[in-house]
């Protein structure tokens, strides 16, 4: 082989290779055209011969190309561009006239030094290679990906809301229990409390004929045969008799109190738990509130201090039974805040169309990491065995499912503020079949 | 001394980084316009599980964006180069980039610079030596990446690597970007076989 057959054999490969081929000098001017090039700029080797690049393809981003061009002069090595990140370097007709797909010619782009003898760059040739179909596939992939991708992210999503709806089933049907034993338990007591209470009426009617009477016989005692009163006097002395009859009426009296209060109880058990009138209501926040005080305050009562600042908002169109359950869970869970003894405060207000409670304490406070994780189902910080971890997710989910906020702000060393917005129209009211039968406590 | 090469070569070695780094930052100011101050190479011999640390130790607890290069030749590798997210900016002017990047163009801009630095500091070593060196089309790491996860080693092809850290600072801009040439051990024979030819033509 000689040199002229080897000059032919280049020329010819680079001209008819189906590459584009240009190069140009350290000025930036045409050195090389190469038949792929005229093809698709419409520009032949011989008008462009000499004249400058950036002035003949003003379109070219000249600042960017320049110093790309600039290094591969200064450092002697390649330097590339990928039609991913620059789709192109001309803008050229692609090659699918009939079939489409692309705007125009999607490009890899190969910049070279052309070096002398002396290793300094003479020239710097540029290839240009047609990447479209290869790239067309390649965007097909990757929509493919991110379509799959999608679905895998939904699917993710229905998993975590399945194992929700599994988190609430289980509590609920924990509370339901738990609802119905109340439920029972009321009804049970309520009517030996009946006939108890009215026993006591009128047992306390009885004993004050009976008083009337003593005293009558009291007034005649003078009148006695003197052995006669003497025994009177000893069974009288032996009885304590002067006290009796204060103790008598005090007995009733605090039997009456505490008869009242048991009645109160169960009357609140069965409030709460609503065993009679479950769905949707229009209810008093602040008299649901004091309802779920008087359950848990024995729970509470060695713990906390309640303190309640009533705003007195309008009555809301809500389930009172969920609500009574979040707010059960709010304030026991707040009376465990406390290493000694605290206080709770519970606020309720009015905010445009909604209605807020808060319920804060002034105890060990939540650290940050914790917050965020608070609602998550099984998160709990109580040792193994005490909390499941579900309180303040169920709350969290009533409370959304109230088309509310349940929302928490805390201070570690000064206490946490959890606080329930909700709406007060739902226009739910006799609609709720379907919310009852997923939440609320059967009858 | 650095384990695979014996004292003379390790000698060598930093010394011809040394000089390569200096007409690296020659070439680079050059084309930047900028004075560019080149640290001092740090070579050392890496276990393959050590390079996340290593990348750690280099940019610091920063979100990084990296991209890669791989040159073959006299000798086989691959460059990386590691920047934090506040330098991009002032690397894309450098290169010549106009008003506000798009996503893509920020993505060229780490492809280019791993040309530009890889190209400057493995030419300027492949020069001293005289071994002809080629290098193949970036690609792309990621962006925003913990530092740690810029190399991962359960995908490495290798148990140990030659380490060549060097960071770059350009006058004028608070910018620095850090290249790392990684040689596998495989590769270092080939390195040190340089080294002697170089280390005779000295006392020839």
């Amino acid at each position: 082989m000689n040199d002229e057959y080897n000059t032919i054999l280049a020329d010819f490969i680079v001209e008819r290779l189906e590459l584009g081929v240009f190069a140009v000098d350290a000025q930036f001017n045409i050195v090389l055209w190469n038949r792929f090039m005229h093809t698709h700029s419409g520009k032949s080797a011989q008008s462009l011969k000499g004249s400058n690049l950036f002035t003949t393809f003003p379109e070219l981003p000249e600042s960017w190309l320049k110093r790309k061009i600039e290094s591969v002069f200064a450092l002697g090595n390649y330097a590339f561009t990928s039609w991913e990140q620059r789709a192109y370097l001309f803008r050229f007709k692609h090659n699918r006239p009939i079939t489409g797909g692309v705007e125009a010619m999607l490009q890899n782009c190969t910049f070279l030094p052309l070096k002398d003898e002396k290793g300094k760059v003479e020239f710097v040739v540029i290839t240009l290679q047609d990447c479209t179909d290869n790239a067309l596939i390649q965007q097909r992939l990757a929509e493919a990906i991110t379509i799959s991708d999608e679905e895998r992210r939904k699917q993710q999503e229905l998993i975590v809301k399945l194992e929700d709806a599994k988190n609430q089933l289980f509590q609920s049907e924990k509370l339901a229990s738990i609802g119905q034993l109340a439920a029972g338990v009321a009804h049970e007591i309520n009517n030996p409390i009946g006939f108890v209470n009215s026993n006591l009426g009128t047992l306390e009617r009885n004993v004050t004929d009976l008083m009337k009477l003593m005293a009558v016989f009291e007034s005649k005692e003078a009148e006695l045969p003197e052995a006669a009163q003497q025994e009177l006097s000893k069974i009288k002395k032996d009885i304590d008799f002067e006290y009796v009859k204060e103790d008598l009426a005090a007995l009733i009296n605090e039997s009456k109190e505490g008869l009242g209060h048991v009645r109160r109880i169960v009357a609140d058990l069965k409030d709460f738990s609503r065993v009679d009138q479950s769905g949707w209501q229009i209810a008093d926040l602040e008299k649901c509130i004091d309802t779920t005080l008087n359950v848990v305050s024995n729970e509470i009562r060695y713990k906390a201090t309640v303190v309640k600042e009533y705003g007195h908002p309008p009555l809301v169109e809500c389930v009172p039974g969920q609500i009574n359950q979040v707010l059960m869970n709010l304030v026991v869970n707040a009376s465990q805040a406390f290493p000694e003894r605290g206080q709770i405060t519970l606020r309720t207000g009015e905010e445009g169309m909604y209605v807020w409670i808060e319920v804060q304490d002034d105890g060990v406070g939540i650290p940050s990491e914790n917050l965020q994780r608070i609602f998550e189902p099984f998160f709990t910080t109580k040792p193994v065995g005490t909390g499941t971890g579900l309180g303040l997710s169920v709350c969290y989910n009533i409370v959304r499912k109230h088309e509310g906020e349940l929302t928490v702000r805390s201070e570690v060393g000064k206490g946490s503020c959890f606080r329930i917005l909700l709406p007060i129209f739902h226009g739910k009211m006799g609609e709720s079949e379907e919310l009852e039968a997923a939440h609320s406590v059967p009858q | 001394m650095i384990n695979g090469l014996n004292e003379d070569q390790s000698a060598a070695l930093q010394e011809l980084a040394n000089i390569g780094m200096g007409q690296a930052g020659n070439s680079l100011a050059l084309i930047w316009k900028e004075f560019v101050h080149l640290s001092i190479p740090r070579i050392a011999m890496v276990d393959a599980s050590r390079l996340p640390d290593l990348i750690l130790s280099f940019v610091g607890d920063t979100a990084v964006s990296a991209s890669r290069q791989a040159f073959h030749g006299g000798f086989r590798g691959e460059v990386l180069v590691v920047v934090t997210a506040r330098d991009r900016n002032g690397l894309a002017q450098l290169m010549g980039y106009e008003g506000q990047l798009d996503a893509a163009e920020r993505e060229e801009v780490l492809l280019d610079i791993v040309n530009i630095l890889g190209g400057a500091c493995v030419g300027g070593i492949a020069q001293q030596v005289s071994a002809e060196i080629g290098f193949s089309a970036p690609s792309l790491i990621g962006e925003d990446l913990d530092p740690l996860d810029v190399i991962n080693p359960e995908q490495l092809a290798i148990d140990t690597a030659l380490s060549l850290e060097v960071c770059f600072q350009v006058e004028n801009r608070s910018l620095t970007a850090h290249l790392v040439i990684l040689l596998p051990n495989n590769e270092v024979g080939a390195l040190a076989d340089l080294l002697d030819q170089f280390l005779c033509t000295l006392e020839a």
